[in-house]
């Protein structure tokens, strides 16, 4: 790889460092800047004997601002997100404990969403106009279905009424299928619209006359060639849809009374727990410049008109 | 000192379990069966399971599985033996003696003697152990063990609400050894040994938690139907939080209880075959009520607060709202609780006319271009802060009933605001609030009281612009040594308050069970309106 290409490659990651430090910085403003004396609202709706001293002993409150916010950021930085005074343990703990359902959950729903869109743009693009209409009809519902009642109908359907799948819990494959499913629908209606359109564009781009001209059928002109133009747009998308299924996932969470994340920030905002809201915001707004980041090194790789000359 | 006499045990059918609905109560012929296993979904994970530490009452339904009381507490405000055989309190209500029954063991195996007793109120009084139930045992200034059966409580000053703490789960008893492991024991598990008929299995955060019986257990409460370990070998939680899958997983199957069920859904379970619907009973927590701050203007005039409170017909208003789930209130101390002040019913409210007279004579005779009324140019207009935090249950939906009703009624601007609670926490700092709706958890109904309208309650702050007779009542209702003369004081200071329009009750919330129809003994625990443990129910055979 070329030094230019190094560069380019630096100055992403020093910037994704840049973003993640200015969103610390943001959450420790807000902190500050909210209404009241700040143990109180570190304390939540919590007063037991005790509370404050611990508060004020942790986070440093009878130092200068200045002094409390380079500790802030030293903390977050070496992933320490203080303790959670309503669950009573470090709130890394807490996170780290329940990142795996809700990674689980979002992974699933992600790749399914993935292979129902890339399965319906390749069978749709460019066909008559019927079918297209369909399928475009169906994808915007899905896409614009709040996922709260689309799981709620799926459960209705499938585990209260047909009793084929199991209502909670995240023991077992069986478990996971349906809110999976409720996470995947909405992602997949929309990546659905996106990668059709994109696909017809290059179906009328030159090259593909060529291809059809040297006989290639159709469905290895479309999965070789055209699927892979069309990806693009899709990659762009990265970013929201990681955004989406992991805000998805609170709600879904909540509906199949799953273990996650979800569960944990809902909770947490519900009982005013600051120290876990704080970290889970943190959390994700880091893993959006990590996944943008990653986006954008993977464009420059896979894009030479990208590259730098 | 004479020791009480331990009332005889009382029947289950006696408790006020259910509205006239469905008895809880086992019909003669049926005789319990052991064995088998059912599973129960909840609304609420909770947030910790240290009786001790949570202040959050869907917690208690689950903690009550696995951890026992000194005392139990009964219907009619009566106090019956559990751990403690006798409890005797002295004249001068400054001292305490309970009584241990022999032979009692943690789920550790760790004895349950005077010394544990000792150690865990001391334990739970020690601020840097930081036990929010520490507060209830602000009056208690030593415990004794006396002998290995006896433990005595030295009171600082007559406390009227110490038995009714005792019996609170909040109060109720660890091993001494899990509380020494000193990780606060929230997240619950084998580590959290309590002496109940369950012992606490496992938990999922997020997910389910598992009790298995306590083969050993010979401590029932009084007011329990059976002696003995629990007739259920395992009792698997579910947490689902929303109110339709519960209602779902139960009609499909999946789940043989729910607690927690939306007016909406009631119809699929109540008098359906296969299925039973119970209700607890109102009596441990407040009612839902708007508290008055009469320090504020232009709520420091009793007609306007009287004009508030009598405006609107409460009645059908909280009946459209919850389609009969929940009963309408007269007082901030739920119907069912001993200390109720029944005469209040039908005593007030609903009386528009006399209402708008109440405004006239005291001056608010003008009319906006709004039609709201005015005097000297101002609108009248009081606001109801509602932090958001404990909007729930579609409480903020019953308020903007009435303050569209005393719109159209009077002419009463009834603003409702969602603040923060920060902007709650400041505002009660400095008694600048104006209407505050709330429920307080369960307690001593004086404590009740104390906590809300009294000198300590919501108006502390400005405490001495407020209504000296209410403190005086509900301060000698704290300090009484005699449950006649308390039960007088408490209904007199509910009395007073409604008189004087410093509340307004709105309605008493209560607990819904749903089951399948083979559960059978479910019911309801009085000292906390909730849904008791698991150690009466059995499955009926098919």
């Amino acid at each position: 790889m070329s030094a230019a290409l190094w560069r380019s490659v630096a100055g992403r990651l020093g910037g994704s460092v840049v973003v993640a430090w200015g969103s610390t910085t943001a959450a420790f403003v807000a902190l500050h800047a909210l209404p009241g004396n700040i143990a109180d609202i570190l304390a939540g709706d919590l007063d037991y004997p005790g509370l404050r001293e611990a508060i004020a002993a942790e986070w440093g409150l009878d130092r200068s601002l200045a002094a409390q916010y380079v500790d802030f950021v030293r903390r977050i930085a070496l992933g320490d997100f203080g303790t959670s005074y309503e669950l009573r343990r470090p709130v890394a703990d807490v996170v780290a404990s329940q990142l795996w359902p809700t990674l689980q959950l979002a992974a699933a729903a992600g790749v399914l969403a993935l292979l129902i869109a890339v399965g319906v743009a390749v069978l749709t693009a460019g066909r008559g106009r019927l079918p297209r209409a369909v399928a475009s009809l169906v994808e915007l519902v899905f896409a614009s279905t709040p996922v709260f009642w689309l799981g709620i109908l799926l459960l209705m359907g499938f585990s209260f009424t047909l009793q084929w799948l199991p209502v909670s819990g995240a023991a077992g494959w069986q478990a996971l299928v349906l809110p999976a499913v409720t996470l995947a629908l909405p992602t997949a209606g929309l990546l659905t619209q996106v990668l059709r359109e994109a696909m017809e564009k290059t179906l009328e781009q030159p090259f593909v006359v060529t291809v059809r001209a040297r006989g290639l059928g159709e469905w290895r002109l479309r999965t070789r060639h055209v699927l892979r133009h069309a990806a693009l747009p899709l990659m762009t998308l990265g970013g929201w849809i990681i955004g989406g299924l992991l805000g998805g996932a609170v709600i879904t969470e909540k509906v199949f009374g799953r273990p996650g994340l979800g569960t944990v920030t809902l909770n947490a905002v519900l009982s005013h727990d600051v120290p876990i809201v704080l970290a889970v915001v943190l959390l994700a707004a880091f893993v959006h410049v990590a996944a943008s980041t990653l986006l954008d090194l993977l464009y420059v790789l896979i894009d030479p008109r990208l590259r730098a000359s | 000192m004479t020791f009480l006499t331990p009332s005889p045990r009382a029947r289950r059918g006696l408790l006020p379990l259910a509205l006239g609905l469905v008895s809880a109560c086992s019909v003669a012929g049926e005789t319990p069966r052991q064995g088998g296993q059912i599973s129960f979904g909840v609304t609420t994970d909770p947030i910790c399971f240290n009786p001790h530490r949570s202040t959050q009452q869907n917690s208690y339904i689950l903690i009550r599985n696995y951890i026992d009381s000194l005392v139990a507490k009964g219907s009619g405000g009566r106090f019956l033996p559990w751990l403690a055989q006798e409890h005797a309190v002295s004249a001068d209500g400054k001292t305490y003696t309970f009584k241990l029954r022999p032979g009692m063991r943690f789920h550790d195996g760790t004895p349950l003697d005077a010394a544990a007793v000792k150690f865990n109120f001391d334990f739970v009084r020690e601020t840097k152990n930081t036990n929010a139930a520490g507060e209830l045992l602000q009056a208690v200034d030593a415990v004794q063990a006396v002998s290995p059966t006896e433990v005595r409580l030295t009171l600082r000053r007559p406390d009227s609400g110490l038995l009714e703490s005792i019996a609170s789960v909040r109060l109720g008893l660890i091993s001494p050894k899990s509380l020494q492991a000193g990780d606060g024991l929230c997240a619950g598990g084998s580590a959290l040994a309590g002496s109940g008929p369950f012992v606490f299995q496992s938990y999922s955060r997020g997910q389910s938690a598992t009790f298995v019986k306590n083969r050993d257990y010979q401590w029932a409460p009084g007011y329990a139907a059976h002696a003995g370990p629990a007739y259920l070998d395992k009792v698997t939680v579910r947490f689902l939080p929303e109110y339709a899958v519960r209602a779902g997983a139960l009609s499909s199957g999946q789940v043989d209880v729910i607690e927690g069920v939306q007016p909406t859904d009631v119809g699929l379970f109540k008098d359906k075959p296969g299925f039973q619907f119970l209700v607890g009973p109102a009596g441990a927590q407040t009612s839902f009520t708007l508290n008055i701050n009469y320090t504020v203007p232009p709520a420091d005039d009793v007609r306007v607060r009287r004009a508030l409170r009598d405006g609107a017909n409460i009645d059908a208003l909280v009946k459209s709202v919850y389609q009969g789930t929940y009963r309408r209130a007269w007082s901030n101390i739920g119907p069912d609780n001993f200390f109720y002040a029944k005469a209040l019913e039908n005593a007030w409210g609903n009386d528009v006319a006399g209402a708008n007279r109440q405004l006239d004579a005291a001056g608010w005779t003008g009319r906006d271009a709004e039609g709201f009324r005015t005097k000297g140019g101002q609108r009248l207009t009081i606001e109801v802060g509602y932090p958001q935090p404990f909007v729930r249950d579609n409480r903020e939906v019953l308020i903007q009933g009435l303050q569209a009703l005393l719109r159209k009624n009077l002419g009463f601007d009834l603003k409702l605001r969602f603040i923060t609670g920060g902007e709650w926490a400041q505002q009660l700092q400095k008694g600048s609030w104006t209407i505050y709706p709330n429920t307080y958890l369960p307690a001593d109904a004086a404590q009740e009281l104390q906590g809300n309208i009294g000198e300590s309650g919501f108006i502390r702050a400005v405490a001495d612009k407020g209504d000296k007779e209410l403190f005086r009542l509900i301060n000698d209702a704290l300090a009484s040594t005699s449950a006649e003369g308390k039960k007088k004081l408490v209904q007199d200071a509910q009395r007073r308050a409604v008189d004087q329009a410093f509340i307004v009750p709105l309605f008493s919330a209560n607990y819904q069970l749903a089951a399948k129809a083979h559960v059978r003994g479910l019911s309801f625990e009085t000292q906390l309106d909730s849904p008791s443990n698991f150690h009466d129910v059995w499955l009926q055979g098919e």
